[in-house]
């Protein structure tokens, strides 16, 4: 994949989320980016690491995570092409986590550097970016809330939703199906439940009729049952600039 | 490191671990086994769903232990 094709993704996403002018495609587009292929279940920025580069994911999907002295993981969020999941390192040079990818990726590393004179060229952008991780804040809000409040799978089917509708941002929801490239045991690391309990929600859902989980597809079978579930108001992922 | 499944009976009803996972002891297998039976019955005794959760522990295929949650509730 090209330096052009990786930011395509960047800019898809922003004329869908935002009101970036066309001035300001023209900066994305100019930007330095240097190009890196990952392979699945790999770190891309470690906890505890200084960030000197942000990664903006072309192709696959990501997650940020904390691992605890014992050795559990929690899964703190998903992302997907277009996404920059390690924005905030441009202020917070430390990492207070991982980032690692869940697929085999193409990420695009733009450093520091080239975005901070972006920001201070071109302002709209950096209010746009500043928006985007406010966003992130917003969905942290949202997974406290699911895996501290709601049973098993509620909180499966909250976030198979809430990816759902990033998903159909970019393209990527195919009529019933889309794509959760996640183990069972990745599953239950996002929702702060073990492999085994995260299969067994899994199994209920299929008996109940409301949706197939497998080898990181998803098919919606009941629609109404699965809103219902999911208890999902989609305001928190502010996807349109008009709201 | 041995392969461990964890097959769930909740009110009789039965779900079978078909993928397992590896631990390094049987000390990390009982952990992961009251973990699983502990956040099930969680869901389950709030939902009245079921009242007793089972969870059974094999290792490399054969029975290991049996973990047995069960929920009282006495009028008083």
């Amino acid at each position: 994949m090209t330096g052009d094709a990786i930011r395509a993704a960047l800019v898809r996403r922003l004329r869908l989320t935002s009101n970036i002018s066309e001035d300001d495609i023209k900066e994305i587009e100019a930007l330095p980016i240097s190009v890196r292929q990952f392979p699945a279940e790999m770190p891309v920025v470690r906890d505890g690491e200084r960030a000197t580069d942000c990664c903006l994911i072309a192709d696959g999907f990501c997650v940020r995570s904390k691992t605890i002295a014992n050795g559990k993981r929690q899964i703190l969020s998903i992302h997907i092409p277009g996404e920059i999941p390690d924005l905030m390192s441009l202020f917070l040079h430390v990492m207070d986590h991982e980032l690692s990818t869940l697929t085999p990726s193409t990420l695009g590393f733009i450093s520091h550097e080239t975005l901070q004179k972006l920001h201070r060229r071109a302002p709209n952008i950096a209010e746009m970016f500043w928006r985007d991780t406010l966003i992130d804040a917003a969905m942290f809000r949202e997974w406290i809330v699911n895996v501290g409040q709601r049973p098993a799978p509620s909180r499966l089917a909250h976030v198979m939703i809430e990816l759902r509708e990033r998903l159909r941002i970019i393209g990527r929801v195919d009529g019933d199906h889309f794509e959760m490239p996640m183990t069972q045991e990745q599953i239950g690391e996002a929702l702060g439940i073990t492999a085994v309990h995260a299969n067994r929600v899994i199994k209920q859902l299929r008996q109940e009729g409301i949706l197939e989980f497998h080898r990181g597809r998803v098919t919606v079978l009941d629609e109404r049952k699965f809103l219902e579930l999911a208890d999902f108001d989609d305001r928190y992922l502010h996807q349109s600039p008009t709201l | 490191m041995p392969r461990f499944h964890f097959d769930i009976h909740e009110n009789g009803r039965f779900i079978p671990d078909e993928h397992g996972q590896d631990f390094v002891n049987v000390e990390g297998a009982r952990k992961e086994a009251v973990l699983t039976g502990a956040s099930i019955a969680r869901d389950a005794f709030v939902a009245g769903s079921a009242h007793q959760v089972v969870v059974d522990v094999r290792k490399e295929g054969s029975p290991c232990m049996t973990i047995s949650i069960t929920l009282a509730v006495e009028p008083a």
